[in-house]
């Protein structure tokens, strides 16, 4: 009997393990309108994911469909972990590595987890539904995404694994003397009571100038400046380590800032705050800038935040709105507008103008220094809450904890001991809450920003070879006028891209005959055209206009066939046969 | 032949060391074995190291001077190379190791090189600097990696041509009604622009030596290229222009130099060799670019220590006639204040000397003031022969129909000394750079006064720099990779601080300043008291309760 019951429980938890990893079956399944009914990569988008977490969906992805997805390291970070990039496009289609590329990133600063699961989604999304949206067959036809989930893998394991606050670690984890005593990281956070997570100390204080919310007794508030409060405020949970009198001026969670190690614009940190030691000097950067300088063929690009609902645009550095001149700015307008109707409660903001100055910044390199149309995303805000504006007011993070995640956010005020401040209370939110997505929340943010970031892609050039008009000029010669059109919102190379010559000229080749002449055709009912004296055979041109066209024009010698075919690092090879 | 080419190098590298002195610049593999004899003849006091290698891969070598651990001392960096066609930058650097090293049994040596290091960087452009020693000759600043210098998408398409087949790239002089340059009233061997605004006119276009091989209307637009050492550091970056990199620190030579640099928090001085002079002048104050957000200009107490230095310069070098420059950013100099926060010095080292006419020769003032000119009457006055090639008229295939003439000064000519004069140059530069160490920044602690209050103990006792310089630039206490002067009360057993900090962190001293500070202390027997940065060294004392 015993034995029968024991057999009955193994196969019971076989079966029930078996279920829980494959899908269910089809016929048991309705697909939801826009979503992949029964992916062939089971992903929960209600949790995060840890750098072994985003490796093992990586390769399930690259695994579940080769002709769309590839995994690459694109290089290491400080301790070593692999930076990991989906390269996702139809590999069956054109040359891959010369379609308009969309690049994507996350996580850049530690605590700013979900801008991966964001990214992950597309790459899974796309593979997903592919086969069944024509809509993502010929985005994926045209274009090629490079997805790297997290740019700062060391930073992302310590936020989950270490006690952190919601806002810690901002930084990577090479050590700084922040405190420049010549001792590193003597005086961090302390988790004072073991529960991995570092909240706020108060301390009851009859000349304190706080109280306790009578309405929501976890909540301190300010008491009037003619009131008497109960309780003073001692800051994130911690000690003063090392006997200098202060009290977590120097741990780990604070090194340096990620997002001000780029070569654009780059300032020291005398300047700009938390600056490392020049452009690129932290390994994971590098690794980025060396992956996006072998790949002129990107031309936008989105680095994933958090949080307050902000769909970013340089120039973080307020010297340098020249950068941002007029035409680019009416294709980030564009884009960004578009972005605003697609993600409710984002909206769309200038680094330097709405946050802060921000000196060596990844967009400012981006658009800068190569001249990609570049947006950040600031993830999460709390309009998403009640799906209003939730002012400054900080009861509405309570009243949600409170209604819709039933307190699981909080950690309740508890008595401690304390070295130096004796008997302290500890208590507030949790890591995972202020700036992260709750996970209710989360895939339907991601699917918004992710629509966002695919029609950012979709306006990247798309070129196409419009008209071959052939004209007998006697002699033996003909002359060949080719209107090359670019069907989308970007141009070949942003405006800041021609100030800098940053990309080469497209160039537009007639093959298969020979050819005595050719010229760029400036006005074509005027006949105004503009020679080139040599190399005729292949016209280079300094853009073609994003929604516009560029004519250009040979002199042939002889019969028969002949292709054009233009060739441009942003707006990929397109060719005709005539 | 890769064998046998190395085993020659290595007979040439052989021979030379048991060479006498030199008779020339020294060549990249001269260079190495300097370095190599030094670090040989010295192990206790000369440590030589590969900082990295160049893309082409030439050693970019690292000397470090100083007795015991060296990385403890304060130290003065000293960089050579910083422009590739600066060759006596590269001499004087390795010069001066030699002449503190041939020195160092006398004890003021001995001491100096005990109490101070000196990080030589000798050749940070070992790639451009060849181009001294080739057998085509000219002015080169970048290093070895391709660069497509015309951004137009084909590499080195149009560089310098050699066409009067002399080995050196020197000027191309086309006679033109539009011409922007005129011949030197004085020596007509010499062109001056003329002076349009006061009617001037021209007679010459002026070219560097070379054909428009991709007829683009352009000359030389696109050679070998490279990055310059001196446009890729991060102050000021010139992002997109010729020889800057794609970003800045983008190269081998600058990140190695810089990963170096800011791990050695003991620097408190670099001093680079190259065209920028704060030197032989001293800087101006400027207080509007000293208070921009983005720091702009030298702070009030800096540009005061400049002045001090400079003052010690002209004393000990007296280069009167090196011009004044600005900084054209990227540059190392800048970078070494702006951006590591350090004293920053700079000195081309040799000038060409104005001249004065001899009138025994019929020579007059020259009616402009042309460095050309100086150089050519300098030449001739001391009875040198000038590094100038004729004028001479040659067939150019761009110029059809013009007169086009190929001369004038030589590559090098005019930042170059003849090296009869090196050994006198770089012995003046020893001796500055060993006055220079003497006004390091120096922590003390004197006045230490105890007295008894109850059964606790007072300690007051003044902190002092006892140096000339301040223990950081004004600049340098802003950033974090300078250290604040940390003064520490080590307390034992039954021994604690009543009142004043246990640890406590000073910004900075001034050169010749002192800060007093006090405690109370509970307990008996002695304890130590210890005040100290990388810059300024260390002070323990002892004191009984």
């Amino acid at each position: 009997m015993k034995r029968t019951i024991k057999y009955l429980t193994v196969a019971i938890s076989l079966f029930t393990i078996h279920h829980s990893l494959t899908a269910q079956t089809p016929d048991q399944l309705f697909k939801a309108a826009g979503s992949p009914v029964n992916p062939k990569v089971a992903v929960s988008w209600n949790r995060y994911n840890d750098h072994a977490g985003i490796t093992e969906i990586c390769k399930k992805i690259a695994a579940a469909y080769p002709d769309l997805a590839k995994l690459q390291s694109i290089g290491k970070s400080y301790k070593g972990r692999d930076i990991w990039c989906l390269t996702i496009t139809d590999f069956k289609k054109g040359n891959a590595d010369s379609k308009p590329g969309m690049y994507i990133d996350g996580n850049i600063h530690s605590n700013e987890i979900q801008g991966s699961e964001f990214s992950l989604y597309a790459a899974w999304y796309l593979t997903e539904t592919f086969a069944d949206t024509k809509f993502v067959q010929e985005l994926l036809a045209d274009k090629i995404f490079y997805i790297v989930p997290t740019i700062n893998p060391d930073g992302r394991d310590s936020y989950f694994h270490e006690p952190n606050t919601g806002s810690s670690p901002r930084s990577g984890v090479i050590p700084v003397d922040n405190d420049r005593d010549g001792q590193v990281d003597e005086d961090g956070y302390d988790d004072l009571d073991g529960d991995k997570q570092i909240v706020s100390m108060r301390r009851k204080n009859p000349n304190g100038r706080y109280r306790v919310d009578p309405t929501d007794p976890r909540r301190m508030i300010q008491v009037g400046p003619d009131e008497k409060g109960d309780y003073e405020l001692l800051g994130q949970e911690g000690k003063d380590n090392d006997g200098d009198g202060q009290v977590n001026e120097d741990g780990y969670t604070f090194q340096y800032d990620p997002n001000r190690d780029w070569g654009w614009g780059w300032q020291p940190n005398y300047i700009q705050g938390s600056a490392y030691k020049y452009p690129f000097s932290l390994p994971e950067n590098r690794a980025v800038m060396e992956f996006v300088m072998k790949h002129p063929n990107i031309a936008a690009a989105q680095s994933y935040h958090n949080a307050g609902g902000m769909i970013l645009r340089g120039p973080g550095d307020p010297n340098d709105l020249q950068t941002y001149n007029q035409q680019d700015l009416q294709v980030y307008d564009v884009i960004a507008k578009k972005g605003e109707e697609l993600i409710p409660g984002y909206r769309y903001l200038v680094v330097y103008k709405d946050l802060y100055a921000a000196y060596g910044g990844e967009l400012d390199w981006f658009y800068g220094s190569r001249g990609i149309y570049t947006y950040s995303n600031e993830l999460w805000t709390q309009y998403l809450m009640f799906n209003k504006d939730a002012g400054n007011d900080n009861s509405t993070a309570y009243n949600f904890d409170r209604y819709l995640l039933f307190k699981d956010a909080f950690i309740d005020w508890h008595e401690y001991d304390h070295p130096q401040y004796g008997k302290i209370e500890i208590g507030g939110f949790k890591k995972n809450f202020g700036r992260a997505h709750p996970g209710f929340l989360l895939e339907s943010d991601a699917h918004r920003n992710m629509s966002f970031t695919i029609y950012h892609c979709y306006h990247t050039p798309k070129l196409s070879v419009d008209s071959i008009i052939e004209k007998d000029l006697g002699d033996g010669l003909k002359e060949v006028t080719a209107v090359i059109a670019n069907k989308r919102l970007m141009p070949t190379h942003s405006s800041q891209d021609l100030k800098f010559k940053i990309e080469r000229p497209d160039y537009i080749t007639l093959s298969g005959a020979i050819v005595v002449a050719g010229m760029i055709v400036d006005n074509a009912d005027l006949n105004l055209t503009t020679e080139q004296r040599t190399n005729p055979a292949t016209v280079a041109v300094r853009n073609i206009p994003g929604l516009g066209v560029v004519t250009v024009r040979w002199i042939i010698q002889g019969s028969g066939k002949y292709t054009v075919t233009v060739d441009s690092k942003k707006g990929g090879m397109v060719s005709k046969v005539k | 032949m890769t064998i046998q080419m190395k085993a020659c190098l290595f007979c040439a590298v052989l021979f030379s060391s048991v060479a006498m002195a030199q008779n020339n610049y020294s060549n990249y593999s001269q260079q190495a074995n300097r370095l190599n004899t030094l670090a040989k003849n010295y192990p206790q006091l000369a440590k030589l190291r590969v900082l990295t290698k160049t893309t082409s891969g030439k050693d970019v070598w690292q000397l470090t001077l100083g007795s015991g651990d060296a990385d403890t001392n304060p130290a003065i960096v000293i960089a050579g190379g910083t422009e590739g066609n600066h060759i006596l930058g590269t001499e004087l650097a390795i010069g001066f190791a030699e002449n503190l090293l041939q020195g160092s049994n006398i004890d003021s040596i001995k001491a100096l090189l005990s109490k101070t290091t000196f990080y030589i960087f000798p050749n940070m452009s070992p790639d451009a600097t060849e181009q001294y020693f080739a057998s085509l000759q000219y002015e080169r600043q970048g290093n070895s990696r391709s660069t497509d210098d015309d951004r137009d998408g084909k590499p080195n398409e149009d560089g310098f041509d050699d066409l009067d087949g002399n080995g050196k790239i020197t000027w191309m002089r086309v006679e033109s009604p539009v011409g922007e340059y005129k011949t030197h009233p004085d020596d007509p061997r010499v062109l001056i622009k003329a002076d349009m605004g006061k009617g001037e006119k021209g007679k010459y276009l002026l070219f560097s030596e070379g054909s428009d091989n991709d007829k683009d209307n352009q000359f030389n637009e696109d050679g070998e290229g490279g990055v310059w050492f001196n446009k890729n550091l991060s102050y000021k970056h010139p992002s997109f222009t010729q020889g800057s990199g794609e970003f800045a620190v983008s190269e081998n030579e600058t990140r190695a130099l810089l990963d170096y640099l800011y791990e050695r928090f003991n620097v408190y001085a670099v001093l680079s060799f190259g065209t920028n002079n704060n030197l032989s002048s001293a800087l101006a104050f400027n207080s509007q670019a000293a208070s921009q957000p983005v720091v702009a200009g030298w702070l009030q107490p800096d540009v005061k220590a400049d002045s001090m230095v400079v003052d010690l310069y002209n004393k000990t070098v007296n280069l009167k006639d090196a011009p004044k420059t600005s900084p054209a950013g990227g540059d190392f100099f800048s970078w070494a204040y702006f951006h590591y926060g350090r004293y920053s010095f700079s000195t081309p080292g040799w000038a060409v000397p104005k001249t004065k006419p001899d009138s025994a020769k019929g020579e007059k003032a020259f009616a402009a003031d042309d460095v050309g000119a100086h150089y050519l009457r300098w030449t001739n006055q001391q009875s040198l022969s000038p590094a100038f090639t004729e004028w001479k008229q040659i067939q150019h295939p761009d110029f059809p129909d013009q007169k086009v003439e190929v001369g004038g000064p030589d590559p090098f000519a005019l930042n170059t000394p003849p090296y009869k004069f090196v050994a006198d140059i770089v012995k003046k530069h020893s001796a500055f750079l060993v006055k220079l160490a003497a006004y390091q920044p120096q922590v003390d602690i004197v006045n230490v006064k105890t007295e008894k209050v109850g059964s606790l103990t007072r300690i007051t006792l003044d902190v002092i720099n006892k140096g000339a310089l301040a223990a950081h630039s004004k600049l340098g206490e802003r950033s974090y990779w300078v250290k604040r002067i940390n003064v520490k009360v080590n307390t034992g057993g039954n021994q604690s601080v009543i009142s004043g900090r246990k640890i406590q962190l000073l910004n900075s001293l001034e050169g010749y300043s002192s800060q007093r500070l006090t405690w109370l202390i509970k307990g008996s027997g002695k304890l130590t008291i210890e005040a100290g940065s990388p810059t300024t060294g260390s002070k323990t004392i002892d004191v009984t309760l």
